[in-house]
């Protein structure tokens, strides 16, 4: 697959302990999530599609238990982080919106504080950890090219790392002159466009905002040679500040109108490439030579080729060759070690001390698997030391636990009989008894090993191909990035215009204003967009929006898809989109996954599951809403979801369900593939069923719809 | 509806206006709004959070004072509100003192004192139709009851006395009975809108209670007897509210409303609380009560595909204005008012290769009318299609209502 995995869902399963015993909530989940991509997940309230998203964000109830299954984000399982690392993940790499947006805001606080607080206090986390990955990359590199026999490697680092320091210096000092110019830009048209309509009231704030951003634009690379003219204007701007009227002002909106120009021509100014200037800085020359940027990056870019990176790439690719190929040799070890372990899993009744013997020995060498100089995370084989001893410890208490479980159950059984026996009714009932399925958790054993194996043997595969220029431009990437957020230090007031540029990116007007406004001054649609800004203060991976539209009316809701289709597109988030409304996902959903009582029962892209749907529950979720053209009776869905107690034992929906087959009610139908990207789990998909039409309301609409287009092209 | 043309409607509501707050900060959650239901009809009042639609149904069931504008049930006026009349007296006084300083005409002086006391009249007429709404419908109900029981206790025979006994008790009963109660309403969040501290069996009941039905007996058969209406066993009416899924909920507050044997239902966004999967039950009964009952509904909602699905006619509202109303499918056919464009056009539809394509007609009063010279009215641009317009526009609309 050439996207790039973000987020991996694997067998998720999850209960809640309630007084009436465990409620199953999801049952054997699995999903990926591909950068830049949305993945609706679509089905009825008590589907368990809350109760996946807040696994994925670890907030889930304190009566959760997690069953088992792996969340695989960047080189963790989420399932299994600590409360401490997860802090780093929260909020920071994957970001939620809620359904209700004033219960999610903070009625006491205005608006700009919450969306800058969280800023702040990431800001300072964020530097220490980039600067401890761009070490350990250093070093990983460093003793790599050491083993491999290229020479001067310590040397080069050590020159990497100097003028990387140098890059993130010139590029926050660039991108602040650069967003204050922007900032300076925006205000002088807003100022101009108010002494024209005469409405003055408070201009002064303005202005004064102005003066200040003006002076902080003037840099090398932002306003240029123009850099004494546009301070000789704001110095006039300063002067009018305290006049009132629009003639009085003439003078003001003539020095604007100027220095609109200027920081037009600053904003569209070419980028420079401070990366090589960096290098150009600290060991050609240190000043700047006084050409044009367009010019200078060609010349640097030359020189740090010729002089520099064109033998570092070369000495990196050795390093990375070496690094594969002992990686491999690992693998290839940890492959014969697991098989030959396998067999001491695979026994009838496995022995303790060879297990935990054999568990010992497979971590060192799975562990050894690791290549250091990776840039994208093999989560798998980071979280196999957890999963093994996950599965081994469940399957080895197992047995306790059940038996400790079948004593609670025998003696609530007993009280309760004995007080029926009284004749009375108890006012309470047993919960009934929840075993560990011993059976499930020796496969599970042996899967976490099988899972792995043939993961190396992929990987094996893989990394013959392996492109090795392209990898090392990876890394070079990576450390240029790391380098950048390491230093990247927000301070209050840039925190401040940070959280003014969100505010007016997810369409809030006068944004100077809102920010010192309390949530309740806003309504339902503002406030949902308020959260959305929160949510991307951090600059996040993944965007988590659980019914983010529900509590919204029409045009709001439809204005709010807009948003977060256009910032998806912007920042290539992923998002996971939590709806129980079809209707509302099929503009924004790149695939869909349909959920019923716990489990995915049909998963494709949105035109599969719209155009083509395979399961009875999609055909239920589908014909219930009335489109524009619906005449007919609704089909509604007749009965309830299934109590998640006690789970039904065949299909979820088989009782819900006209058309049920018998074997519905008895075996759980497996995921059959429709087509490469199309999966539904119903027996209707097997060879041996009898065929079973979608309804006729359905077929209809799809035609309609179809029709609709054929003649619109036309 | 061109039957509906030589019908008298159910309800008529005039000139209703509904405004909050004091002189300075007025909030015109609805103004001047008009339309008519016809018996038997389901008139969907459509629009944005905020635009008044709750407040005007609230407004008809007098759970506000109107603050003017009248509203007729049967012909009887059931909501009269006085401030446009004070409005007027003030304008009129304000006339007389400026045409006494200027020595104006001594008629023009009297027609304008004749005019407040014909407003004085109304004033004192609404105030009198507010507080009297009953009595008419007392009286005729009453009369009713005697009608249908004289005849039969007349005869003599040996059950003379229960029957006797009835005849009282429906009588007392028809003495207190409310015009208003044959409106009832059905509320959104089923949640909120039922005491969890009462059980099913009393929540339904409350209103027989109320309306002074003290017999045990008539009321559990009541109640027993909506409850299978709804689609509930009768089990269900011991349990309490809590105990219940979001749909059954639902159907718990449609029982509590049509157990007072209404001729209408105000129903205020029954489903926009309600799963999807659930909706399609609540509109599935509805549209059954109506059939068996003779339910007239008026359905407030913003969903317009279920409102498309569900309604005779709509009226689109904005800011506490009525700015559209016609037939359902002629709405959706042809939308006058760039309001409703915008509205329509925000509809997400199940097929995400026109949902992909799909540009929002974005709605900008500032931009789309011209309303320094006019005021906007609302006018029949052709038969049955009302659109709120200045007469400028009523030319555009009925070439664009042509074509």
């Amino acid at each position: 697959m050439a996207e790039q995995k973000k987020l991996e869902v694997k067998d998720l399963r999850i209960s809640f302990h309630t007084t009436n015993g465990k409620v199953q909530a999801v049952r054997d989940i699995s999903f990926d999530l591909y950068k830049g991509e949305t993945l609706a997940i679509v089905g009825e309230s008590g589907s368990g599609k809350s109760v996946t998203s807040r696994a994925i964000m670890g907030i889930l109830a304190g009566n959760a238990i997690k069953e088992g299954g792996k969340i695989l984000y960047d080189g963790k399982d989420l399932m299994k982080v600590s409360e401490d690392e997860f802090h780093r993940i929260r909020g920071d790499k994957i970001a939620m919106v809620f359904q209700d947006p004033l219960s999610s805001l903070n009625p006491i606080m205005r608006v700009g504080q919450q969306l800058t607080e969280a800023m702040l206090l990431k800001n300072k986390a964020s530097r220490k950890e980039s600067k401890e990955s761009l070490n350990k990359m250093f070093r990983a590199l460093d003793t790599r090219m050491k083993e491999a026999g290229v020479e001067g490697s310590t040397e080069d680092l050590t020159k990497f790392k100097k003028f990387s320091l140098k890059h993130s210096a010139l590029q926050s000092e660039y991108t602040e002159s650069l967003d204050s110019a922007r900032e300076a830009l925006a205000l002088a048209e807003n100022l101009i466009l108010r002494i024209d309509n005469k409405s003055l009231r408070n201009i002064r704030e303005d202005m004064n905002a102005f003066v200040l951003a003006a002076n902080k634009s003037l840099s090398r690379f932002v306003v240029n040679e123009k850099a004494e003219q546009l301070r000789e204007l704001a110095v006039k701007v300063k002067a009018d500040m305290g006049k009132k009227t629009a003639e009085e002002l003439a003078g003001a909106r003539e020095a604007l109108q100027q220095s609109l120009d200027i920081l037009q021509a600053a904003v569209n100014a070419e980028t420079p490439n401070t990366f090589t200037l960096g290098y150009y800085l600290t060991f050609v020359e240190d000043k700047i030579p006084d050409l044009p940027v367009k010019e200078l990056n060609v010349l640097t870019h030359q020189k740090i080729d010729t002089e520099y990176m064109n033998e570092f790439m070369n000495k990196a690719e050795k390093a990375i060759q070496y690094s594969i190929d002992q990686t491999n040799e690992a693998r290839s070890k940890a492959i014969a070690l697991l098989k030959s372990k396998l067999p001491v899993f695979e026994a009838e009744a496995p022995n303790k001390s060879e297990v935990d013997a054999a568990v010992r020995e497979m971590k060192v060498a799975v562990q050894n698997c690791l290549d250091p100089l990776e840039v994208v995370k093999d989560s798998l084989t980071h979280t196999f030391p957890t999963s093994i001893d996950y599965a081994v410890d469940l399957f080895f208490t197992g047995s306790s636990k059940n038996a400790k479980e079948q004593k609670r159950f025998d003696r609530a059984q007993k009280k309760y009989d004995a007080i029926v026996a009284k004749g009375k009714t108890p006012d309470w009932e047993v919960i009934p008894a929840s075993y560990v399925n011993l059976e499930a958790a020796h496969q599970d054993m042996v899967d976490t090993i099988n899972e792995q194996l043939h993961h190396f043997e992929e990987q094996i595969e893989a990394t013959k191909t392996a492109d090795l220029p392209a990898r090392s431009l990876q890394i070079v990437d990576y450390l240029k990035e790391q380098a950048e957020n390491s230093s990247y230090k927000i301070t209050k007031g840039a925190a401040r215009e940070r959280a003014i540029k969100l505010l007016e990116g997810v369409g809030i007007d006068e944004p100077r204003r809102r920010y010192r406004q309390y949530p309740f001054e806003f309504s339902g649609g503002m406030r949902q967009r308020i959260v959305i800004a929160i949510a991307l203060t951090a600059n996040p991976d993944i965007l988590i929006c659980d019914e983010p539209t529900t509590a919204l009316d029409v045009t709001i809701q439809a204005q709010i898809l807009e948003l977060i289709n256009e910032l998806k597109r912007q920042r290539d988030l992923s998002v996971i989109f939590i709806t129980h409304d079809l209707g509302v996902v099929a503009n924004m959903a790149d695939r869909i996954a349909v959920m019923y009582a716990g489990k995915i029962v049909e998963y494709g892209t949105a035109e599969d599951v719209f155009y083509s749907p395979a399961h009875p529950y999609t055909w239920a979720l589908l014909s219930s809403v009335p489109d524009l053209d619906t005449k007919e009776r609704l089909e509604s869905i007749p009965g309830t979801p299934p109590n998640m107690i006690y789970p039904p034992k065949g299909d979820a929906f088989a009782e819900r369900n006209k058309n049920a087959l018998e074997i519905d009610f008895e075996e759980q139908p497996p995921m059959f593939k429709i087509t490469d990207t199309h999966y539904a789990a119903t027996w209707l998909l097997h060879p041996n069923a009898p065929k079973i039409e979608m309804p006729k309301v359905i077929t209809e609409r799809i035609n309609r719809m179809k029709q609709g287009r054929s003649s619109s092209n036309e | 509806m061109s039957e509906n043309n030589h019908q008298e409607p159910l309800l008529k509501v005039e000139h209703l206006s509904m405004y909050f707050g004091k002189r300075d900060a007025v909030k015109k959650a609805v103004n001047d709004v008009s339309f008519d239901i016809y018996k038997g009809e389901i008139f969907g009042l459509v629009g944005e959070s905020g635009c008044g639609k709750t407040t005007t149904g609230r407004t008809i069931i007098r759970l506000y004072d109107a603050t003017s504008g009248s509203v007729y049930f049967h012909g009887t006026r059931i909501v009269a509100g006085t401030r446009s009349y004070v409005e007027e007296i003030k304008q009129q006084r304000a006339k007389i003192k400026e045409l006494s300083s200027n020595g104006g005409a001594e008629a023009e002086i009297q027609a304008c004192k004749d005019r407040i006391a014909e407003l004085r009249q109304e004033i004192k007429k609404a105030k009198y139709d507010h507080k009297h709404v009953n009595d008419q419908f007392r009286k005729d109900e009453a009369e009713r009851v005697t009608r249908e029981y004289q005849e039969a206790i007349s005869k003599p025979g040996a059950e003379k006395h229960a029957l006797h006994r009835k005849y009282l008790h429906d009588l007392r009963l028809a003495r207190h009975s409310q015009l208003v109660t044959k409106i009832q309403m059905i509320y959104q969040d089923p949640i909120a809108s039922l005491d969890p501290r009462m059980t099913v069996r009393e929540i339904i009941a409350e209103g027989l209670k109320i309306q002074g039905e003290k017999d045990q007996k008539v009321i559990d058969e009541k109640v027993l007897k909506m409850l299978e209406t709804v689609g509930l066993v009768s089990e269900h009416a011991t349990r309490y509210p809590h105990e219940f899924s979001g749909g059954q909920r639902q159907r718990i507050g449609i029982a509590r409303s049509i157990v007072m044997n209404p001729e209408m239902i105000i129903a205020d966004e029954p489903i926009s609380a309600l799963d999807v999967s659930i909706r399609a039950q609540v509109i599935n009964l509805l549209n059954e009560l109506r059939a068996s009952m003779g339910l007239t509904i008026l359905f407030i909602a913003h969903d317009l595909s279920v409102v498309k699905y569900f309604s005779d006619r709509i009226g689109v509202m904005y800011y506490g204005n009525l700015v559209e109303m016609t037939d359902s499918d002629e709405l959706f056919r042809c939308p006058l008012h760039p309001y409703t464009k915008s509205l329509l056009s925000a509809i997400p539809l199940p097929d995400p290769e026109s949902e992909r394509n799909r540009i929002r007609i974005r709605y900008n009063p500032l931009v789309d009318h011209e309303y320094t010279t006019e005021e906007p009215e609302l006018r029949e641009v052709i038969p049955g299609h009302f659109v709120r317009c200045t007469l400028k526009e009523f030319e555009k609309y009925r070439e664009e209502a042509q074509k």
